[in-house]
C-alpha cells in the first residue's frame, strides 16, 4: 500500500523530474520509461529509473537509482545531500561506488531532497552472496576469497579519507577516543529508549573497561558489511549505504564487517560470511599499510553487536511509538536484540574481563 | 473462556494455512512478507503458551539476585540492575553473567528458538 502511494506521488512529479534529469544530463529531453521502487533501506526510498535521454553525454537509455529520504527520517542518519558529498569523496578516493550523478537539494520537486546515481549491477542480498551455488554471483571459494580481499582494499581506501575535510564539514567533530565515545553515545541511546537492558549494559560496561588505546581518526563507513555491497559475476560493483559515515577508529569498520551477526549464518567464514578473515585482512593491510591488531578488532566486534542491538531496538521503537506500521521493524525490534544479547554475553564472559 | 479453539490453536492453524495454502500463490516479491507474517504468528503463539511462565521465572531470578522483597515489580528490578551494572557494581560477576545468559535463553525460546541451536533448544 505504501508502495502504491509512493508510485502515485512519483507519477505526479514525473514531468518536473524529467525536466530536472534533462537539464542535469545536458539533454534536450529525458523520458522516464519505468520507475520502480527498490526494496531495502528502512530509512530512505530508492527508485530504479529507466530513462531515455534524447542527446548529450548520457544519450540513450540509462538505468539510474534515485534516492530520497523516507517520510520518517532517522535522526542519526545523514541527509541525502550529505550522502551525495560522501559518495563523491569516496569515488575520488578510488572506492568502488555507484557513480554519483546529480543532486537536487531543492525540496520543492519531490517534497524532499534527492540524488541520482548510476545503477550498480548485480545483487546486494547477503543471504544469496554467501551461498555456494549458482544463486550467488561468487559461488566458488576462490571467487569469494578474491571478493573478501578486494573488500579489504576498498575499506582501506575509505579509511584513507581523513579529517579535516571542508567538503565533509557536516560530519560531527570526531571524538578523540572513539571507543569511549561510542560507549557514552550508546548509553544515551538506551536512556532515550527508556527500557532497561541489563545485558546490553553488561556489554557496554565491558567495553568501557576493555577499550583499546585510541587509534587514528579516519572516515568510517559504519555499515560496511555483507548486504551493503553489490556483486555480479565479475565481482564487486559498488559499496552502498553511506548514511552512517562518521570520523572514527578504522578498526570499528573491520569489527563490523567481521562480526558474527553479519555472517548470514556462515559463522565459520569470519570475513562477512564469505571467506576466512585472513583474505580480508590481507587486502586491507596491503592497501592501507596498517597492521591490524586482532585483539582490538575482537573488541570492536563486541561493540558491533551492541550497536546493532541498539539500532534494532530503535527500529522497534519506530514501530511501537513512531507510528510506522511495518512488520519488518516490529520483528527486528522483537527478535534481533535478544539474539545479539546472547552473542554479547558469550563474548564478554567473566574470564574475558581483563584486570585493569 | 470456554469457546474453543483457543487463541493459540487458532494462530497455529492460521499460520499453517498461510504457509501450506497461500504462500505458493504469492508473487516472488511478496513471499518475504508472508514469511514475516508466519514468523510473527509463531512468536505470538509461543508467547501465549510460554509467556506467563517465562515472565514469572524472569522476575524470580531477578528478585533472587537482587535480594528484593516479595512482589517487587519486574520492570523496577530490571531498572535497578541496569543502573548497578552501568555503575560498575557487578563487573565480571559470574552469577550475574549466568543470570543474564539464562534470561536470553528463556526469551529466545519464545522469540527465536532456532538461535539456541540443537543442544540448548528444544
Amino acid at each position: 500500500m505504501t508502495v502504491a502511494l509512493a508510485e502515485a506521488r512519483l507519477a505526479e512529479t514525473k514531468a518536473p523530474l524529467q525536466a530536472f534529469l534533462a537539464q542535469a544530463a545536458g539533454a534536450g529531453h529525458a523520458e522516464i520509461r519505468e520507475a520502480r521502487p527498490l526494496t531495502g533501506g528502512a530509512i530512505q526510498e530508492n527508485w530504479l529509473l529507466e530513462v531515455d535521454f534524447s542527446d548529450g553525454p548520457e544519450r540513450g537509455r540509462r538505468e539510474l537509482v534515485l534516492r530520497t529520504d523516507s517520510p520518517s527520517g532517522v535522526a542519526v542518519s545523514l541527509s541525502r545531500t550529505q550522502e551525495f558529498a560522501l559518495l563523491c569523496a569516496a569515488r575520488d578516493a578510488g572506492v568502488t561506488v555507484p557513480e554519483p550523478l546529480w543532486l537536487c537539494g531543492d525540496g520543492s520537486l519531490l517534497g524532499r531532497p534527492f540524488y541520482v546515481m548510476r545503477k550498480a549491477g548485480g545483487t546486494a542480498a547477503g543471504h544469496l552472496i554467501v551461498k555456494d551455488d549458482g544463486r550467488s554471483p561468487v559461488s566458488s571459494p576462490a571467487d569469494k576469497e578474491a571478493l573478501a580481499e578486494r573488500l579489504g582494499a576498498e575499506l582501506a581506501r575509505i579509511h584513507a579519507i581523513v579529517p579535516p575535510r571542508a567538503d565533509l564539514g557536516f560530519l560531527e567533530r570526531p571524538e578523540p577516543d572513539a571507543a569511549q565515545g561510542a560507549v557514552a553515545k550508546y548509553r544515551t541511546y538506551l536512556d532515550a529508549l527508556g527500557v532497561p537492558q541489563p545485558a546490553l549494559e553488561w556489554g557496554l560496561r565491558w567495553c568501557e573497561l576493555q577499550a583499546p588505546p585510541p587509534g587514528e581518526l579516519v572516515l568510517v563507513h559504519q555499515d560496511f558489511r555483507t548486504g551493503n555491497y553489490m556483486v555480479d559475476g565479475r565481482g564487486l560493483t559498488g559499496i552502498l549505504d553511506w548514511e552512517f559515515c562518521a570520523w572514527g577508529d578504522p578498526l570499528s569498520d573491520i569489527g563490523w564487517f567481521c562480526a558474527k551477526c553479519w555472517r548470514f549464518g556462515r559463522d565459520e567464514r569470519e570475513a562477512g560470511g564469505i571467506a576466512p578473515r585472513a583474505a580480508f585482512y590481507r587486502g586491507y593491510e596491503a592497501t592501507s599499510g596498517r597492521t591490524i591488531d586482532p585483539q582490538a578488532v575482537a573488541y570492536w566486534e563486541v561493540m558491533a553487536h551492541i550497536r546493532w542491538a541498539i539500532i534494532a531496538l530503535q527500529q522497534g521503537a519506530r514501530f511501537l511509538s513512531g507510528g510506522e506500521a511495518s512488520l519488518e521493524l516490529a520483528l527486528t525490534g522483537r527478535i534481533r536484540p535478544v539474539e545479539l544479547e546472547r552473542e554479547i554475553l558469550a563474548q564478554t564472559a567473566p574470564e574475558a574481563w581483563r584486570a585493569g | 473462556m470456554r469457546d474453543r479453539p483457543d487463541a493459540g490453536r487458532l494462530l497455529e492453524q492460521a499460520r499453517r494455512t498461510l504457509l501450506q495454502e497461500v504462500l505458493d500463490l504469492l508473487p516472488a516479491n511478496q513471499r518475504y512478507s508472508a514469511l514475516m507474517v508466519a514468523n510473527a504468528m509463531a512468536i505470538a503463539a509461543r508467547e501465549l503458551e510460554q509467556g506467563p511462565t517465562v515472565a514469572a521465572e524472569e522476575r524470580a531470578a531477578l528478585a533472587g539476585f537482587l535480594g528484593a522483597e516479595e512482589g517487587a515489580e519486574a520492570a523496577r528490578l530490571e531498572r535497578h540492575l541496569a543502573e548497578a551494572i552501568r555503575a560498575g557494581r557487578h563487573d565480571a560477576a559470574e552469577p550475574l553473567h549466568a543470570l543474564l545468559s539464562a534470561s536470553t535463553t528463556r526469551r529466545l525460546q519464545i522469540g527465536n528458538p532456532k538461535a539456541l541451536g540443537g543442544s540448548k533448544g528444544r
